[in-house]
This record gives structure tokens, C-alpha cells and sequence, in this order.
């Protein structure tokens, strides 16, 4: 390099550490923060966080249209207050719902968000929204967002993955079977699900045999199925997502001459309504452990069902009566709050809210934010139009998320897991 | 002539001034999108490094960031310090790298693809499947960043101040000769050989260096996010990471940047308006792929070049 040409740069280095001393002179004070919170008064403003494109895009797109139809159905209001709705779509991912919620919280200055469905993306969206001291409303089934994460500005209008399935381990053991095979698939929700079967079945008396685990998105079930075929036991219990794992499993479960061989009972999104379109006849009679029965005969149900199918042309599934639910719950919580969203106070009145009968039938809420409500044995049934549906065999009422333990007894063993299934 | 001396750190001058000046001027929001952006390029910046110099294209790559990532944030929530926490994702972020590079150093093209496509998806697979350290689906929460940038505005500060030191250290490394090496395995691997470079190692300590940017990328995430779960090491995170290469121009120093910026301003931007975002952001690729086919940086750069007839040194 030679030295002229190092001189002539002289200025221009100059110039570069002018500008970075100023700039750091000018990074050391704060600039203004956008503060969440409206106006408050008339109308609150809500963030909708749910998964409309991506490969849960089904289950958001069910959301949002149970979300609107509860709004539609109450002209947009709680009360005299106006509601709006900012909706946001997550694709499924943690790291776009995190930012979605950001946008919200502190563009769209929500006053409350409501939503997503996966755990992981709730886990984001709630760890955010508590942490600006708004308050937020989820309805995924991940167990610990109101357990061992308990945080007093997240409500859950929903069920836990294991709570619906506590009833059915109890029920199977009453119904005389004493062994019993799981299948369920190899992650949180799967573990949560099984965990909520085996601990109350075990407990109860009966024994495991063998516990399946299937990874996610499993194409040939042959195996599994010839694997609690082999174990031959009482009862089987599959605890599925739902969706394409739901439908490749029972082909294999039929397909092996099983399902007149061993009772199968399956959990709240095992048979759900893409299951009995694809699946047709052969679900008849199916027996699940659910807390969203469509066939259940109650007046909001029917009319909610009606107007849905009007609207959508399908019969509503778990994830568009989940959120229509949220949405009643923040109606009836700012109805006693006179439209005022302020942070645990909310959340407080929230959880004081009792409905004699939602979508799910009679909710209340425990002291960590989560559903005490029924849960309902369903069978697959045939409607009049020739539609199947399912519709409510027996009723457990006031089941809580702690199942028959009490939750300093409950919340003493770790989360459900592969290697912690409550044996 | 001496205005076009002046041009390049009058630009730079700019463009910092526009980086500092970024947080008081717009919302909140748009600034953590900008942090967002720096954390892309970053990650977008490993993967150049090792697509623009040496000719070898990683779709895994973050599986590495998620490594790096998964390092601080469980020795965070297990309330280690940060030098330590910074240690322990040092450590996960090297020892991945090793692997990948150990795997894939006698590779290269496709196969070098598959691959690291293969290795992305296995640290997916464990961060699904060890629970009892990653927190498994529902991922890991209770992550925080240090004090000192535990706001938002001071963490966009030093998201920028990371990636620019990254980019000196990139610039530099593409100019040393190691970076020629690097060019030397991409142009013809057999001339290398014969003059005595170990091709293998040249690659090993190529994918090692990339592996650091990653890693760096990593812990930036976590803390932005302040959680973190199996989807930061998932394939669509790698393949975004190799779109922003190809868009914003495969061996440009600001090519991956660029490329973040229009991939984080699909992504979480125009998806508030726009459903079919994914589309768009195709069209785009194609659109760039067909009309510039070295990236918006290349073509800007063919552009000028095409502009002012000076002979422009090779390599500069």
C-alpha cells in the first residue's frame, strides 16, 4: 500500500469516526417506547394469533372462523363494549408467532391476546405478552402453561392433553379391562395424552402392557398396530393428534381384523370430523374421550353447529368451537370488568366467570387459570342427513386438570413424558 | 477520483448512521424486525461464506445457529453466568460443526447438499427427542438476556454491532488467504490438490469458521426470542437461510443481508396482509434468479461496474 493513497483516506477514516462517536454518544440514551394498551373506555382492541398458512394451517383456519362466528353472533360486542379483533397468522412457527405478537402488542396496541394452538408457539406468544403485563388467553393442551409455568396472566379456556384422558383410564378399568396397550405419538402432546390414560388407569388398577410411540406424520401403522396386537391386551388406548396419523392408523387397525378383536378407545382429536369424512362406515360406534362433541344434545351446540355448517358448509371441529369458547370467556369477563383490560385483573375476573353451558357444557375455572369442566364419552354415530358425528354416550362432570389428585399431589411428579407416564 | 474515494466510507457513514438513528425514529416494532434482519443475515452471512467462496452449499446450517442457540439458552435456564452460558454454547456449537464438517469435507456439490440437508434435519430430530435438556416440542422457556441489553432497543444495538463485527471478520477472512484457498477448492479442486493443499482440510476449517458465524446467529436468536424450541434448527429455517444467499447475491459481502431483509420483510411483514406470502416471496426468487442471476448485490454491483468504465481490480 503506498502512502499517499493512505494519506488521502485520512479524511474519509476521519469522517467514519466522527459519525461512530456520535452515534454512540447518541445510543446511550433511550429512545420512546410504543406502550401497549388502547384506549380503553368503548371498545378494546384484541390480538387472534392462529396458524392459517403452514402445515397446521387446517386447525387455524377452524380458529378463526369460531372466533368471528362468536362475534358475528353478538354484533361484535361484550356487553356495551365494542370488541375488534387484529387477526395474525403464525404458520405454525414459534419464531413468527413471537414476532406476530410483537407487532400486536406493540404496533396494533392490543389490549389482550388470544391464540395459538401449538404448544410451542403458545409458549412464545404467553412467555412475551405476560412479560409486557398484558394479558393473554390460550387454548392449546400443552400441560404445564398452567402447572408448573403457572403465570397468573395466562387463562387457558381449554383442557390440558391429559386431562380429558384421566376419565378414560378410570373408565376402562371399571369396564373390566385390566391390561392395556397406549399408542400415541412421540412428542409432548402424545406423551401428555398417554400420561393422562396410564396414570389414572394405573391407579386404578389395571396394568400397561406396552406402551407405542409413533413418530409424527407416520405413514404405515402396520407395525404399531401388530405390536399391541401382539401384547393382546384388554384395551387399547391411542392418543393422536388427529389428522393423516388418525386416518393411516385405523386403516392398519382394520386392515389387521382388530377392530372386533380389541376395544379401542381413542382421545379428544383421534376421531374428529376429517377423520370420519375420509374414514366413513368403518368409524361407526368408535368410542373417544373428548370435551367437543358435536352430536351433543344441547341448545348451543345445536345452534352453533347449524350456523357454522350454514356459514362453512362442514361440521365445526375442536379447534372452532375452542376458540369460539375464548371468545365467550373474554365476552363474559369484560362484561364484569365494564370493558376494562388491565393486566391480572382481567385475567382475575376471567376466571370468575362460570358458564352453565358452553360449547363444552358447564366451565369453571381452578385457581391456576386452567378448565374444570365435563368431559364426555362419545360413540360415532350416524346423523339424520346420513353426516357422521359423535355424539355424548356418558358424562364425567367437573373434571379438573389435576385429575382425582389434588394439585399439590399432582404437581409434585414432573410433566408427562416418554420416560414419566404416571406408572 | 477523489470523489469516488469519497463514495465508499461516505456510504458507510450512511448506512451506520441510518443503523443507529433506526430506533428513534420508528415504532418499536419495525426495529425488531430490524434486529431480526442482522440475526438472519448473520446466519445467512455463515452460509455465504462457505456458498460464495468455496462453491458449497449448506441447507443444514440451522442446525448449527440452533446448536449455538440450544448451548446458551440451557445454561441459562439451569442459571449458569453468562461467560460461562456463552462457554457452553461455544462448546455445542464447535462440536456440531465438527461434525458436520467431519462429514462433509471430502464432499462437495450435491452430495455436500444432501448431507448437510441430512444433519440439519438430525439436530431437528434431537432437539424434538431429548426432552429432558431441549424441552422437547413445547421448547425451552424462562431464557433471558444479559443486563445489559435486555432492552429492545439496546439488543437491536448490539444485534447490529455483532453483525457488523461478523462482517468485518467475514470481509477479512474472504480477503486473507485462506478466502483464496477457499476460491482455489470452488474453481478446481484438482489444481488444489497439485499444489499441494489438502482439499479436506481446507473444507474442514472452511465449515468450522461458517459454523462460528451460525453459531454467534444462534445465540442472538435465543436471546431475541428469549425462547426457544426445535423449530429454529427446522429444514424451512435452513432452506429461508440459502434463499436470502440467492437473492441478495451469492458471494457479496451485503448479498445476505440484503436477502434477510426481503425475507423477514415477507415473512413477517407483508404475511399481516397477505396470506399467500410464501408465493410471493417465490416470485421473487424467480424473478431475481431469471432478471439477476447474482443477486440484487451482484447485479447493483454489474451495474456500476457497467457504469463507470474504470478497470475494477479483481477481487476488491
Amino acid at each position: 500500500m503506498n502512502p499517499r493513497r493512505w494519506k488521502g483516506r485520512q479524511p474519509a477514516a476521519r469522517l467514519l469516526l466522527v459519525v461512530l462517536a456520535l452515534s454512540l454518544a447518541a445510543a446511550a440514551c433511550a429512545p420512546d417506547e410504543d406502550s401497549g394498551g388502547g384506549d380503553g373506555g368503548g371498545t378494546v382492541k384484541l390480538g387472534f394469533i392462529s396458524p392459517v398458512t403452514g402445515f397446521v394451517a387446517a386447525l387455524g383456519t377452524d380458529m378463526r372462523r369460531g372466533w368471528e362466528m362468536y362475534w358475528q353472533q353478538n354484533g361484535g360486542k361484550a356487553g356495551d363494549v365494542t370488541v375488534q379483533t387484529v387477526y395474525e397468522d403464525d404458520t405454525g412457527d414459534p419464531e413468527v408467532a413471537l414476532t406476530k405478537a410483537r407487532r400486536l402488542v406493540e404496533q396494533q396496541q392490543v389490549q389482550l391476546v388470544a391464540g395459538p394452538i401449538l404448544a410451542n408457539t403458545a409458549y412464545a406468544v404467553a412467555g412475551y405478552v405476560a412479560g409486557r403485563g398484558l394479558p393473554t388467553v390460550q387454548m392449546t393442551g400443552a400441560d404445564d402453561l398452567t402447572q408448573r409455568k403457572f403465570n397468573p396472566l395466562v387463562l387457558r379456556v381449554g383442557y390440558t392433553s391429559s386431562q380429558s384422558n384421566f376419565p378414560a383410564g378410570q373408565w376402562a378399568y371399571d369396564e373390566g379391562h385390566r391390561t392395556a396397550v397406549t399408542i400415541c405419538p412421540d412428542y409432548a402432546f402424545g406423551w401428555e395424552s398417554c400420561g393422562g390414560f396410564v396414570s389414572a388407569f394405573v391407579k386404578a388398577g389395571g396394568t400397561i402392557d406396552k406402551q407405542v410411540w409413533h413418530p409424527l406424520g407416520t405413514q404405515d401403522f402396520s407395525t404399531y398396530a401388530a405390536q399391541a396386537r401382539q401384547a393382546d391386551p384388554d384395551v387399547v388406548f391411542i392418543g393422536s393428534a388427529g389428522g393423516p396419523d388418525a386416518i393411516q392408523f385405523y386403516k392398519a387397525w382394520t386392515g389387521l381384523g382388530l377392530k372386533d378383536r380389541i376395544p379401542l378407545v381413542g382421545n379428544c382429536c383421534f376421531a374428529d370430523q376429517v377423520f370420519l369424512r375420509e374414514v366413513g362406515d368403518e368409524a361407526l360406534g368408535l368410542q373417544s374421550f373428548t370435551y367437543w362433541s358435536e352430536g351433543r344434545d344441547a341448545p348451543l351446540v345445536r345452534s352453533f353447529v347449524q350456523a357454522y355448517e350454514q356459514q362453512h358448509n362442514e361440521i365445526p371441529s375442536l379447534y372452532a368451537a375452542g376458540a369460539y369458547t375464548m371468545a365467550q370467556v373474554i365476552a363474559e369477563a369484560l362484561k364484569k370488568t365494564g370493558g376494562k383490560i388491565e393486566g391480572a385483573d382481567f385475567i382475575n375476573a376471567a376466571r370468575q366467570v362460570s358458564l352453565s353451558d358452553s360449547l363444552y357444557g358447564a366451565l369453571t375455572f381452578d385457581d391456576t387459570n386452567n378448565v374444570v369442566g365435563p368431559v364426555y364419552l362419545t360413540q360415532v354415530d350416524r346423523r339424520d342427513d346420513g353426516t357422521l358425528w359423535s355424539v355424548v354416550e356418558e358424562t364425567f362432570p367437573e373434571v379438573s386438570q389435576f385429575g382425582t389428585e389434588g394439585k399439590e399431589a399432582f404437581l409434585e411428579h414432573p410433566v408427562f413424558s416418554r420416560e414419566y407416564t404416571g406408572q | 477520483m477523489s470523489a469516488a474515494r469519497w463514495a465508499g466510507p461516505a456510504a458507510l457513514a450512511a448506512g451506520i448512521g441510518v443503523v443507529i438513528a433506526a430506533p428513534y425514529v420508528l415504532p418499536s416494532y419495525v426495529v425488531s424486525l430490524l434486529t431480526l434482519t442482522f440475526i438472519a443475515g448473520l446466519l445467512a452471512g455463515s452460509v455465504n461464506l462457505l456458498a460464495g467462496q468455496a462453491g458449497l452449499v449448506s441447507i443444514g446450517h440451522a442446525g448449527i445457529a440452533a446448536a449455538g442457540a440450544y448451548g446458551v439458552a440451557w445454561a441459562t435456564v439451569h442459571g449458569l453466568g453468562l461467560p460461562a452460558a456463552l462457554g457452553v454454547a461455544a462448546a455445542v456449537t464447535l462440536a456440531v460443526s465438527v461434525v458436520y464438517a467431519l462429514t462433509t469435507m471430502r464432499t462437495s456439490g450435491i452430495v455436500f447438499l444432501m448431507i448437510t440437508l441430512a444433519l440439519g434435519i438430525t439436530v431437528f430430530g434431537l432437539a424434538l427427542k431429548l426432552p429432558s435438556v431441549t424441552g422437547g416440542q413445547n421448547g425451552l422457556t424462562g431464557i433471558r438476556r444479559p443486563g445489559l441489553v435486555e432492552e429492545w432497543w439496546t439488543f437491536y444495538f448490539f444485534s447490529a454491532a455483532v453483525y457488523g463485527l461478523c462482517l468485518l471478520a467475514l470481509a477479512a477472512l474472504s480477503r486473507s488467504p485462506f478466502g483464496l484457498m477457499l476460491r482455489g477448492v470452488r474453481e478446481s479442486q484438482s489444481r488444489m490438490t497439485s499444489l499441494g493443499y489438502s482439499v479436506p482440510a481446507v473444507k474442514f476449517a472452511a465449515v468450522l469458521a461458517s459454523g462460528a458465524f451460525a453459531g454467534c446467529a444462534g445465540v442472538l436468536l435465543a436471546w431475541n426470542s428469549e425462547f426457544l424450541s426445535p423449530s429454529a434448527a427446522s429444514f424451512p429455517r435452513s432452506a429461508l437461510a440459502v434463499v436470502m444467499v440467492i437473492v441478495g447475491g451469492t458471494g457479496t459481502l451485503l448479498g445476505p443481508l440484503v436477502g434477510a431483509g426481503i425475507v423477514v420483510a415477507a415473512e413477517y411483514w407483508l404475511s399481516s396482509y397477505l396470506e399467500r406470502w410464501p408465493t410471493a416471496l417465490g416470485v421473487v426468487l424467480i424473478l431475481v434468479v431469471l432478471y439477476a442471476p447474482r443477486g440484487i448485490v451482484g447485479g447493483l454491483h454489474e451495474l456500476l461496474a457497467q457504469r463507470s468504465p474504470r478497470p475494477r481490480k479483481e477481487g476488491s
